[in-house]
């Protein structure tokens, strides 16, 4: 005669392996059924990013030459290369680089430092939240209307670095606030300890700590604003001008090409510039960025491993 | 109530004058006098919770940090309130060093963590600077270990006992004349323990040492004098020695009994 022994029974009989038993399938379950849906959903966005990747690489790869990334266009765009978009591109990025770096750092520093003590500083960090979230055509017209014509610097390279600055600051400041507010607060305490001052704590201290995660967010905000034609688009784009060619203090105040620019024009008048010139670009443009969020990762991990 | 020492062996370093600390209202340490001497090594010991970081942190102003920290009372320093309107913050902790609980190194070379304070405060730079550096490594008993790696090895690379250390070097290159210590072994292996503990004895006999800890016998090992504190009050202070063999209060003498069982 078998009678299910009741759960009571089975506690006071001490059947502790019967009772994990049960509870050991039931964990497989979950957890099976738990890396299924996420190992599932992961692969199918990995696999979408890799496809539009595929694509561009497979369009784009039989355009590239040495030809192709260092000489102008020819024949009225037919044919030729893209260097000039290459080179204001990269004009465009570096000048951001070195005006929205230290800005969007001290930006950064003074959220962290004052941000939970003073109503106009929490203010001030959810308006960068908001600024960070606007769409980048916003920014555009604002560098238009500013920069542009207000301060009448006209459609140049330099429009082009205001514009993208204030476009990239949002970022640079938030990241560089959260990166502060990582900062063991052993370690703030350790250098008020040795008599430092509360600015030779964040000097010496505490920004060194959080730089790598600054840098990152640096690097990545300039990669997003390298691949946005909307902030150029009214401040700073030429579609190409032979003009392009001479590099001098004459170039600040004139526009640039730029890869982003190139694409949006080159795909809005067809028959101009052939096909396989844009997904060459195209495939540039992506390569660029790839890259410096490649550097991202790179001075992450050499800066942990220096420190760890 | 208060024990007075025998004949004050050294000159008084730091002195509280009814010294009170409350945290949002709470007291946390009440009425606190007590003497720390020059060239002696001071203990403070008594149950968790009973206030000996709050005293520890008062004596260097650490509190500060703290916004619902209130701080009552006085504190000299070679004869100066620190708590007085106008004292330089960045020179009493000059004067003043110290060590936490948990080794705290910055995250930069062994030399820089050294080197930062006397570079900052003294200008200092070049060979100077590495003499100081090397002195505060060798009196902190690190130097052997690391000089080798000296500015090639990230602070963080050090086993915890050399952390320690090294955080004892980058307070004494500061040439700090009394050094705090809470806790300083707590987090430590006992071979790590018993070299600081070398150390703490070594030290005492230049500085005015002042160390918290919970461990009675270490307290007995490494201290000449000994306060015992609970809920906040410092029951009594005096000679470890007879403190621990002949406490004059009621709850000395059960703590320590309670202790060493
Ligand atoms: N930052 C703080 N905020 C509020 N209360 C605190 C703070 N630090 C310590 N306390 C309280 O003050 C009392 C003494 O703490 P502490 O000095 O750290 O004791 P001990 O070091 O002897 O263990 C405890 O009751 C503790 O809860
Ligand atoms: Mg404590």
């Amino acid at each position: 005669m078998e009678v299910q022994a009741t759960y009571l029974e089975r506690v006071r009989a001490g059947e502790w392996e019967a009772l994990a038993a049960r509870r050991d399938k039931a964990r497989l379950r979950k957890n099976a059924l738990s890396s299924a849906l996420f190992g599932g959903v992961g692969a199918f966005t990995i696999l979408l990013v890799f496809l539009l990747l595929a694509v561009i690489v497979y369009k784009g790869a039989p355009t590239i030459s040495w030809e192709f990334l260092s000489q102008p266009p020819k024949e009225g765009m037919s044919a030729g290369g893209i260097w000039p978009m290459i080179r204001g591109s990269l004009l465009l990025m570096l000048g951001t680089f070195l005006l929205a770096t230290p800005i969007g750092i001290f930006g950064g520093v003074c959220l962290a430092e004052y941000g939970e003590r003073s109503r106009i500083m929490r203010l001030m960090h959810a308006s960068v939240a908001a600024l960070a979230g606007t769409p980048p055509i916003v920014y555009g017209l604002f560098g238009l209307a500013i920069f542009v014509l207000k301060f009448k610097l006209g459609v140049s390279l330099l429009s082009g670095w205001l514009t993208l600055t204030l476009f990239s600051l949002p970022v640079i400041v938030l990241t560089t606030e959260s990166a502060l507010k990582t900062v063991p607060s052993a370690l703030i305490d350790g250098g008020l300890a040795l008599g430092l001052s509360r600015w030779q704590t964040l000097w010496r201290i505490a920004l060194p700590y959080a730089m790598p995660g600054i840098m990152t967010g640096v690097i990545l905000s300039l990669g997003r604003a390298a691949g946005e034609a909307t902030p150029v688009l009214f401040t700073a784009s030429i579609y190409y001008s032979t003009a392009q060619l001479t590099l001098g203090w004459e170039t600040l105040r004139q526009p640039v090409a730029n890869l982003p620019y190139y694409l949006a024009e080159g795909y809005r008048q067809p028959g101009v510039v052939p096909d396989h010139l844009i997904w060459g670009a195209c495939l540039t443009l992506i390569v660029l960025v790839l890259l410096m969020n490649a550097a991202a990762i790179l001075i992450r991990t050499c800066a942990r491993r220096r420190y760890l | 109530m208060m024990t007075a020492a025998v004949a004050t062996p050294a000159k008084t370093a730091i002195r509280t004058e009814g010294l009170s600390v409350s945290y949002n209202g709470k007291p946390a340490l009440k009425s606190v006098n007590i003497e720390f001497y020059e060239n002696t090594v001071t203990a403070l010991i008594g149950p968790s919770g009973c206030g000996k970081s709050t005293l520890l942190r008062a004596l260097n102003r650490m509190n500060d940090r703290i916004p619902d920290a209130v701080t009552q009372g006085k504190v000299f320093v070679n004869g100066i309130n620190i708590y007085d309107r106008g004292v330089n913050l960045t020179r009493l902790r000059r004067e003043v060093g110290m060590v936490f609980q948990k080794p705290n190194p910055f995250p930069m070379t062994i030399f820089e963590n050294v080197a930062l304070g006397p570079r900052l405060h003294y200008g200092l730079r070049g060979r100077a600077l590495e003499e100081v550096v090397e002195d505060a490594l060798r009196k902190a008993a690190l130097w052997d270990e690391v000089k080798d790696d000296l500015k090639k090895k990230s602070g963080l690379a050090l086993s915890g006992g050399q952390q320690q250390r090294l955080c004892i070097a980058r307070m004494l290159a500061v040439q700090p004349r009394i050094l705090l210590m809470d806790e300083p072994c707590s987090a430590l292996d006992p071979i790590s323990t018993q070299k600081i503990e070398e150390l703490i004895v070594e030290l005492g006999k230049q500085y005015t040492v002042i160390v918290v800890t919970h461990n009675l016998q270490q307290a007995a090992r490494i201290s000449q004098y000994t306060g015992f504190l609970m809920y906040g009050e410092l029951i009594e202070w005096g000679e470890t020695r007879q403190l621990f063999e002949r406490p004059q209060r009621q709850e000395t003498e059960d703590y320590i009994r309670g202790r060493f069982g």
